[in-house]
């Protein structure tokens, strides 16, 4: 166990480490959600929004943000021949939870990001800011646990383009319309916390059950 | 797979197949149904609609199964029988989505101009279809084989994984006009006796008919295994 979690801790901290370096998965995914919200803002004009439509809308700019900014994870080991590396110096399950919880720190900062763009631009009216903060927590946590399985699969692809949303969204159907009810209800006349804990379950046994899934599986994908 | 000595028996298993299928077809547009308004004649369509979800779910059963069973074995043959056995099943999704569009949309829908109304088992059905959608593109962007047939099968079963929570998802969300959910009547109570004569013939008839199709294109794929080491067409 203490040797599981030094590795899993090493790969995390190399993640960071060359991040801080570089900072372009930061700069990629937070100027991906800066213009999107733009577009957003724009194109929606000075119409009335519902509550409803926001929370899809801030959900939708998440989750794409995830299946865009998020494939570079495997990627760049591939491109710079640093995966062998890898395989050779810890297991598989150390990598994949080393990654998505590298993929999960980027994740948080998107929803930052975008719930101050959606409040500034959109005009989003937060009942119960600790409620919506937990709803983008947990449901960043399955995003991110699904997206860091698929970016491994799309890196092993010889013909890679935009591949990670045609494999994301089909497994993220059930998230998404259980993260966009729950955000509502975090909003201005949607609901309550109680109103609220029912998708909030299915937000976790989500979250659970990819996780569970995903280092199960990794291995296949990983190993040659 | 079958060997030349069981070419016979396959011969003959497929006949009965073909000549039962032929006389549900026969008896689903021939034999007396009781008329109800609004239903009328299209209630014939219970005997192909409901059919291909039953063919559907089979047949994505077939695939998971041999999905894992290639990640345990790696034998090239299971990760034929996963694909083969998707790609037959998402055929038979496609026409029961198809017949149920046009099922609702003169029955369920009649006079509001509406196709499609998310209906939660339309809904899953649907989703279904998209996560094979992915599953078949992602097996065109390998070159090597044996690689992608190993992504795909994980891919597979990562996908199988979230299907269950759209069984408490999606109904909670959209009520269904299907038989047996919200407290509409179960599909034993509102099929006459004498459908159910030609229904349950009808759903033995359709997975038979799938399995004939499967078979067939997983020897296919077996020959251009052997002769070209590859089994993608």
């Amino acid at each position: 166990m203490q040797h599981w979690l030094t590795g899993t801790w090493s790969v995390l901290a190399k993640d960071i480490q060359l991040e801080f370096r570089t900072r372009y998965a930061l700069n990629l995914l937070l100027m991906f959600v800066v213009s999107s919200v733009f577009v957003v803002a724009l194109g929606i004009g000075r119409d009335v929004v519902t509550p409803g439509v926001k929370a899809g809308l801030l959900w939708i700019v998440v989750f794409f943000s995830a299946a865009i900014g998020l494939g570079r994870s495997f990627v760049s080991e591939e491109e710079s021949g640093t995966s062998l590396i890898l395989r050779m110096n810890v297991r598989g399950s150390m990598v994949y939870v080393g990654k998505f919880l590298f993929n999960y720190l980027l994740l948080l900062a998107v929803d930052v990001v975008t719930t101050l763009g959606f409040v500034l631009l959109l005009n989003l009216d937060v009942a119960q800011a600790g409620l919506l903060a937990l709803v983008l927590a947990l449901g960043s946590l399955g995003l991110a646990g699904a997206t860091t399985l698929l970016s491994a699969i799309i890196a092993r692809a010889s013909n890679r383009g935009p591949l990670l949303p045609v494999l994301a969204f089909p497994v993220l159907f059930p998230l998404l319309m259980t993260v966009v009810p729950a955000a509502v209800a975090a909003l201005e006349g949607g609901g309550s916390w109680a109103s609220a804990a029912g998708d909030l379950r299915v937000i976790i046994a989500f979250a659970g059950t990819v996780i569970t899934g995903a280092i199960l599986l990794f291995d296949y994908i990983w190993e040659d | 797979m079958s060997s030349p000595t069981n070419v016979g028996r396959y011969r003959i298993v497929r006949n009965v197949i073909l000549a039962w299928l032929t006389a549900v077809v026969l008896a689903a547009f021939l034999m007396d149904i009781p008329r109800i308004n609004i239903l009328e004649h299209t209630a014939r369509n219970l005997y192909f609609h409901v059919p291909m979800w039953f063919t559907m779910m089979s047949a994505v059963l077939v695939s998971a199964v041999h999905s894992v069973t290639y990640l345990r074995s790696g034998r090239p043959l299971c990760d034929i029988r996963a694909l083969q056995a998707a790609r037959v099943g998402f055929a038979f999704g496609v026409l029961g989505l198809i017949t149920g569009i046009a099922w609702a949309k003169f029955t369920w829908y009649v006079g509001t101009d509406v196709w499609w109304n998310f209906d939660p088992r339309q809904t899953m059905a649907a989703l279904q279809l998209v996560i094979y959608g992915a599953y078949f593109v992602l097996r065109s962007a390998f070159d090597d084989p044996e690689r992608r047939a190993r992504v795909a099968a994980a891919y597979n079963l990562f996908a199988a994984l979230t299907v269950p929570f759209l069984l408490y998802v999606v109904p909670r969300q959209l009520t269904s006009l299907h038989p047996g959910a919200d407290g509409n009547p179960a599909f034993s109570d509102i099929t006459a006796p004498a459908m159910r004569l030609v229904f349950y013939p009808a759903v033995i008839g359709f997975i038979g008919l799938f399995w004939i199709l499967y078979t067939q294109r997983v020897r296919l794929a077996a020959v251009r295994l052997r002769l070209a080491g590859d089994a993608e067409d």
